[in-house]
């Protein structure tokens, strides 16, 4: 079934974007595609399968166990991710908790980068569809060091070209156009919000940080592993961009 | 006696905090927390450097502009369709493995004559010549430099960093500079 979507999708759409990608991201026929895929978006059925996942591997009444709160608060802490963790004395991603989680159920954790944990982050964050997304980057030492370090992440240059993340996204550059890209703002486009996505180029379901990795690849910075301390702080960093912007958690996303 | 059970409340506190850590340390090992260090480490990026520009730098060969014509529109040697012109290669070896060639695709960011999809984040360049080099605005060494390692001009840039990289070769920032400040049709 799955399969059988992406095909479905990922054809129709490698055809009409390519041919149409000249000279602006989205043609006319590309937006009306797009705007027909968030009325069904292709993203639903992973994030159903992660509601499976989900509910064998970890479960709403572990995860709220092992963060300390009441199921139905459950949505709410969701929204303050990446957050830190006390038993671990650390700032984590929803993933790596849920590594956790399904440690202690008896089951060995997916890994971050499996399309498993994709799916299943994807539902655990959909839960707080609709909250705000409400990071603490002073809640305590820990974050305070993770958004330091996630803010000198986004500004350093590296890699064969000497790039930045703040090269291409930073307020001096936003809207205009990299090679027929126009540059977002990863605040006012809810990043953080709006991922894990789905992606129309790529065909399939990506996360922040799995998009990250794009970005890195795409303009030659070394591409850093999912889970590392400078991933999560990075993700830390964006995550407060979206916060500043008043944005609210709504998953799946739809990317271009 | 009321020792020993002093003594015993300090064991059993050991004890507490001592499985308190193993266990803790026992969740770290479940959580994929991978070490990026050595990662960052090796794709460091020198400080600004000035450059030099060699002589006979800047030429009107019509190779070298078409091999910085060629590096100046195109990514990589994956992506670039047409055939590279003589003295520029597609693919390299690289620790063993064969790998497209990086191109300077300019053209993200800059307009230029015969651009499709130009950026505009940098300045547009058409009849660069004309408007920058013949009225003095600008040298070829700046060109030169610009291209090698824009952080000397503006330590902000936004631009790519060429030289100072290892990204290309001197005589390749030549033939680049050599396209830009080119008369073009
Ligand atoms: C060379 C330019 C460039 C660099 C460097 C770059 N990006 Fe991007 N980034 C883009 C472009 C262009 C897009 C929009 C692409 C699209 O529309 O698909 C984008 C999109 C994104 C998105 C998705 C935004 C959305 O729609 O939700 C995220 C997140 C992101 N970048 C993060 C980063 C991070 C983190 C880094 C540094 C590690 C980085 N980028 C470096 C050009 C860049
Ligand atoms: C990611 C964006 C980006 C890329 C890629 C890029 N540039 Fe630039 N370029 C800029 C910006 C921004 C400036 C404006 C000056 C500055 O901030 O450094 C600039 C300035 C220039 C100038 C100076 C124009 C003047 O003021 O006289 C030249 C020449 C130039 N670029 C050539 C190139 C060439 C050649 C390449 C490819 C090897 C390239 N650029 C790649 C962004 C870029």
């Amino acid at each position: 079934m799955r399969k059988i979507i992406s095909l479905i999708t990922a054809s129709a759409l490698t055809v009409s974007l390519s041919v149409a990608s000249e000279q602006f991201s989205m043609s006319d026929a590309d937006r009306a595609l797009y705007k027909e895929m968030l009325e069904n978006n292709p993203a639903d059925i992973f994030v159903d399968e992660g509601s499976e996942l989900f509910d064998e591997y970890v479960t709403e009444e572990a995860l709220a166990k092992f963060l300390g709160v009441k199921v139905d608060d459950l949505p709410k802490i969701i929204a303050t991710f990446p957050r830190y963790i006390p038993q671990v004395d650390e700032v984590l991603g929803l993933d790596q908790v849920m590594q956790i989680v399904m440690f202690k159920n008896g089951h060995k954790p997916f890994k971050l980068k499996s399309s498993e944990m994709f799916e299943m982050l994807a539902y655990a964050k959909s839960l707080a569809n609709g909250e705000p997304i409400n990071i603490d980057i002073n809640a305590n030492k820990k974050m305070q060091e993770s958004y330091k370090l996630g803010e000198k992440m986004f500004m350093t240059k590296r890699g064969k070209r000497g790039l930045s993340c703040n090269s291409c996204h930073s307020n001096s550059v936003v809207g205009l156009i990299l090679r027929t890209q126009p540059l977002p703002n990863l605040g006012d486009v809810n990043a953080a919000g709006t991922w894990p996505a789905y992606r129309m180029t790529k065909s399939s379901l990506r996360t922040l940080q799995r998009r990250f990795q794009g970005c890195m690849k795409n303009a030659l910075l070394a591409v850093l592993p999912i889970g590392s301390k400078e991933m999560v702080a990075l993700e830390v960093y964006v995550t407060n961009l979206a916060k500043e912007k008043d944005k609210k958690i709504a998953i799946p996303g739809l990317k271009r | 006696m009321h020792r020993n059970s002093s003594l015993m409340l300090s064991a059993a506190l050991l004890a507490f905090s001592l499985s308190e850590t193993l266990y803790s340390a026992d969740l770290k090992s479940v959580v994929e927390m991978p070490d990026a260090s050595k990662i960052l480490k090796k794709d460091r990026l020198a400080p600004p450097k000035k450059y030099v520009m060699p002589k006979d730098c800047i030429t009107t060969d019509p190779l070298a502009i078409a091999r910085g014509k060629y590096i100046f529109h195109n990514l990589n040697g994956k992506k670039a369709k047409s055939k590279p012109p003589k003295g520029l290669v597609k693919y390299v070896m690289a620790g063993g493995k064969k790998k497209p060639k990086q191109y300077g695709n300019c053209v993200a960011c800059h307009n230029i004559e015969g651009a499709k999809g130009g950026g505009n984040i940098g300045p547009d360049l058409h009849n660069y010549k004309k408007h920058f080099i013949d009225t003095s605005v600008r040298t070829y060494e700046y060109v030169y430099q610009q291209i090698a390692d824009p952080r000397v001009h503006n330590p902000n840039t936004n631009m790519t960093i060429n030289l100072t990289t290892g990204l290309f070769t001197t005589r390749e920032i030549c033939d680049i500079a050599s396209y830009v400040v080119s008369e073009k049709k």
